[in-house]
């Protein structure tokens, strides 16, 4: 919000709502409506809101393996030895390590960027994890990379780059399957979905 | 009569931030209404229709609906996606200057068809040769062009003598080239050579296709590259961000050699 103060709210309501409104998607309505939600809530639950954030931000750290945010370091993935240490995923952000967890089908480790490679946006090669990523990539027991950013313009450039940079011709790279999403429609999908459905075509 | 609550365009999308819980904020530059943001509802949901038709980079034929901020975005169909284009990282890059430069230079609400070709042209310049500066260098004079800024090349900005052949020097801010007699106080006045004037002319008299048969040694290709972007940053009034990856990714080329 631009104003210093919410006209006809009391300046700690005021600083709340400022607050609030600092948050990604929610607008200045949304964070007049949840300070007077925090404010209306018994003092306990306030209170229990406000530690809760307090020790995210004080004991949540990055993995030094995966640049995931943990607790402790390694985090619970990296330290777990029923997890393949030969094979490395390649992701994003921190919430998709959760989707992909959620489908229980790969059992290998993780990294994360913490964001894309967007020249438009001034983010380049520096900004994001890759410096770890590639020093990680010298161990020579990992045996493959699976490049799983998005299959956006910014996505696609990050995994070309790590393509170009990660430097191990023994290293099978590998990236996400393209194609069609369960749900969707043939009618409605753009032509390069379509033809690189076609280019991954399976038997039945 | 209440102007209608729909209209149809045809657009190069530029650039989209992550809008809510799943929709989308497109930034894109039109034929008939120039620079255009408008919101695809629930865009970044995989079932979505409109997913995958908003990439940045990508020609589209849209319907939208006026709306009381933003409009919304309720058709998308591909017209042409750049596939060549979106599988080579350099002019992926190259891409997202130019997107950059047509955001910068584009206006709201004030159609520029000359520079909605010139993006489409240029970028499928920089499709069909991706290691090629010269469709980035020809873009960055033709938008002058188009926007109306367009530099001297052929008289004198100060004395209106025409220029005889010989080193001469530029400024974007006395809005060209200057001969040696005249100095004003300029402090972005640099030195322009002959064979950069001679290349710089050659664009201006033609198309894209032509300006890009021509050979340009790396000496020539970085004066006309200091040149232009300094003359585009100048008018843009800000840093080019999107420079910085595109130097490092001509740096590292280099290196490789």
């Amino acid at each position: 919000m631009t104003q210093d103060n919410v006209p006809g709210a009391a300046p700690s309501l005021s600083r709340l709502v400022q607050e609030l409104n600092r948050l990604p998607g929610i607008g200045p309505k949304s964070a007049q409506r949840l300070a007077y939600y925090i404010i209306r809530l018994p003092d306990e639950e306030a209170t229990a809101l406000a530690d809760a954030v307090t020790a995210a931000k004080q004991n949540i750290i990055f993995c030094e393996h995966c640049q995931n945010l943990t607790d402790a370091s390694p985090c619970s993935i990296c330290s777990d030895p029923r997890r393949d240490q030969t094979i490395v995923c390649v992701v994003e952000e921190p919430l998709d390590i959760l989707a992909l967890e959620r489908t229980r089908s790969y059992r290998g480790l993780y990294h994360v960027l913490h964001g894309v490679i967007s020249p438009i946006n001034g983010i380049g090669p520096d900004q994001i994890k890759l410096k770890e990523l590639f020093s990680r990539l010298a161990q020579p027991d990992l045996v493959e990379l699976v490049v799983a950013t998005n299959p956006t313009l910014e996505g696609e450039a990050t995994a070309m780059y790590i393509r170009r940079h990660q430097g191990r011709e023994d290293l099978r790279v590998t990236h996400l399957a393209r194609g069609l999403p369960v749900g969707g429609s043939l009618e409605y999908s753009d032509e390069t979905t379509l033809s690189r459905a076609f280019q991954g075509r399976q038997e039945l | 009569m209440a102007p209608p609550r729909t209209y149809r365009c045809e657009a190069i999308t530029l650039s989209h931030t992550p809008l809510g819980e799943a929709d989308l904020l497109v930034t894109m530059y039109t034929r008939d209404q120039g620079k255009v943001r408008a919101v695809g509802k629930g865009a970044r949901r995989s079932t979505s229709k409109l997913m995958g038709h908003l990439e940045p980079l990508t020609i589209v034929k849209l319907s939208l609906a006026h709306g009381r901020n933003m409009d919304v975005i309720s058709q998308a169909e591909v017209v042409d996606g750049f596939a060549t284009l979106k599988g080579d990282l350099t002019a992926i890059a190259k891409g997202q200057y130019l997107a950059e430069l047509v955001g910068g230079f584009g206006a709201e609400e004030s159609a520029n068809p000359g520079l909605f070709q010139l993006m489409i042209d240029t970028l499928r310049a920089v499709a069909a040769n991706p290691q090629s500066d010269t469709p980035l260098r020809f873009f960055e004079l033709h938008l002058l062009q188009v926007s109306g800024l367009s530099p001297e090349l052929y008289q004198c900005v100060e004395c209106r003598v025409e220029l005889e052949p010989g080193a001469h020097r530029f400024s974007p801010n006395v809005g060209g080239t200057l001969c040696l007699e005249c100095s004003p106080d300029d402090a972005h006045l640099r030195p322009l050579s002959l064979r950069a004037l001679k290349i710089l002319r050659h664009f201006d008299r033609s198309n894209i296709y032509e300006a890009c048969n021509i050979a340009i040694d790396d000496e020539l290709a970085e004066e006309l590259k200091s040149l232009l972007l300094t003359t585009v940053s100048y008018w843009l009034g800000k840093e080019i961000r999107s420079n910085s990856f595109l130097e490092r990714l001509h740096n590292e080329s280099l290196s490789e050699v």
